[in-house]
């Protein structure tokens, strides 16, 4: 690959490859601050030409590495950032064999964690990173990784993809922390943000999980709690799990360990105010 | 005349955690992951290791319980889920 | 672990206490009583990857659908020509699931070219994005 850049990310480290420097140039910015790996990557990710001549001629990224997907949809090369963060995603899902993977966002306080985890587009990954702003430590939007003896997660702050509106949220960070603004991608329009200093000062921290939430956003859904057994949580949490069933009995006992010493509930909110205040709220009472 | 014999490995509930009332076991044979109900664990045990037909697994299992009243194909329904999950097979 | 734990039993260091002997029944003959855990992938894939389903798959280009999604020679009376492009996952779990014709797509057309994703198999071009659009969230 004629550009490449490497990233550390907790404990993960990539080596992004790529066709063209332009995606890389917007990773490098993307990711300033965050350290860079020594000795042999884990995995790495190809951003490369869907056909040879794509390289060129209407260029197309295809999206290539270690694991990859067969089906996968080339994209414009306008979005060969949004490329190499769904490369990497998928390295992690198909390839992490050292920790227990959960679909989940993190965040910590008072040493502990939090884990939001649920559907994809229930606004775990909004939640997250506005809880990262408001007083809790980022770990994580996308991936959270479980120890396999120890229990304890470590940070995988990757930065947040967010969705159309998701990201006025954020309208009060400094601009330097964003990605460019991608249209017309498979998920609407995105931008990347960075996660904060404290976030990326604290990436080699462990944490022990203490509450685990499903959060459901809708603007009409009432605010609601509903406490989750540790039965459905482990049901729940292997539908969760890109990994589990590849670590078996490994996986089994971490699953189970974090099922039985970690209470959980159901979150429905209507909006960000009532999200923050009944997490605010079932973390008091953990 | 005896109905057909199953049989679990001798280890089937070896590795399981229990919560809530349900057993959830990995099965070490296969590395798949289960999530039983009652009566799912109590034929199991009945079965670990010792092969039973119907009439031996009530037995069994009447040692240590009370058997609610059932329907005849109950206990048939039950073993065919253990079957299917590969918990149990037909020596 | 110990199987025999779900049976409480009066153990008083010393005198006899009878023990309560706990009521088992058998279910419903229709109940589920063992669940699988499945993998899991489609979960992170659809959130990960943006995947396609060519129909018909590359080496068949061309050659049209019959309505039982059958692969078939272009023109074939009753058959469809196929998409002008290739399905997006996206597109396809809304076809499987009777949701309404995606933009672009002929209405009677659509229900052939369901028939040919659900015919799809290991190996065979798309298969991997229609198989995670079939596990369970």
């Amino acid at each position: 690959m004629k550009h490449v850049f490497r990233l550390k990310v907790g404990p993960v480290a990539f080596r992004i490859g790529s066709d063209w420097e332009a995606p890389l140039a917007q990773l490098r910015r993307l990711y300033a601050g965050y350290p860079t790996p020594e000795g042999i990557c884990d995995f790495t990710v190809r951003v490369e030409a869907d056909k040879p001549w794509r390289r060129r001629l209407r260029p197309s990224v295809a999206i290539r590495g270690d694991y990859v997907l067969p089906d996968a949809a080339p994209l414009p090369l306008a979005q060969g950032l949004l490329a190499a963060e769904m490369g990497m995603n998928l390295q992690m899902a198909l390839g992490q064999r050292r920790y227990l993977l959960l679909h989940a966002g993190a965040v910590e306080r008072d040493g502990q964690a939090l884990l939001l985890t649920g559907e994809s587009g229930a606004g775990k990954s909004t939640l997250s990173a506005l809880l990262g702003e408001r007083g809790w430590r980022f770990l994580g939007d996308e991936f959270a990784l479980l120890g396999l003896g120890d229990g304890e997660l470590r940070p995988f702050p990757r930065a947040v993809s967010l969705k159309n509106a998701a990201a006025d949220l954020f309208a009060d960070l400094p601009e330097e922390r964003f990605g460019p603004v991608l249209s017309g991608t498979p998920k609407g329009t995105i931008r990347h943000l960075r996660p904060n200093d404290a976030a990326i000062a604290g990436m080699h921290d462990r944490v022990p999980p203490a509450l685990i939430l499903f959060p459901r956003f809708g603007p009409e859904r009432p605010a609601a709690v509903r406490p989750v057994g540790a039965a459905e949580l482990f049901m729940r949490l292997t539908q969760a799990s890109t990994n589990y069933v590849a670590l078996a009995r490994t996986g089994f006992d971490a699953l189970t360990r974090l099922c039985r010493s970690v209470p959980a509930a159901a979150i429905d909110y209507g909006s960000t105010e009532e999200a923050l205040a009944l997490v605010d709220r079932l973390w008091a009472a953990r | 005349m005896a109905g057909p014999r199953y049989l679990a490995d001798a280890d089937v509930l070896a590795v399981a955690a229990e919560m809530e009332g349900l057993t959830i076991v990995f099965h070490q044979a296969s590395g798949q992951t289960h999530i039983l109900a009652p009566p799912a664990p109590q034929i199991l045990a009945a079965l670990a290791g010792d092969a039973g037909d119907e009439e031996q697994i009530l037995s069994r299992i009447g040692a240590d319980f009370d058997l609610a009243p059932a329907a005849p194909a109950a206990l048939a329904a039950r073993l065919a889920e253990l079957e299917a999950a590969g918990l149990v097979h037909r020596p | 672990m110990d199987e025999r734990n779900e049976q409480p039993g009066g153990e008083a260091g010393g005198g006899l206490v009878p023990s309560r002997r706990m009521v088992l029944a058998l279910g419903a003959a229709a109940a589920s009583t063992v669940v699988t855990v499945r993998p899991a992938l489609a979960q992170t894939a659809g959130s990960v990857m943006h995947c396609q389903i060519p129909v018909p798959a590359p080496q068949n280009a061309g050659s049209y659908i019959a309505p039982d999604g059958s692969v078939v020679a272009p023109g074939t009376a009753g058959a469809f020509p196929p998409p002008p492009r290739p399905l997006t996952g996206e597109e396809a779990k809304a076809l499987l699931n009777h949701g309404p014709t995606p933009a672009g797509l002929d209405p009677e057309a659509a229900q052939a070219y369901v028939n040919y994703i659900r015919r799809l198999q290991a190996g065979m071009s798309g298969f991997t994005c229609y198989a995670s659009l079939q596990m369970p969230r």
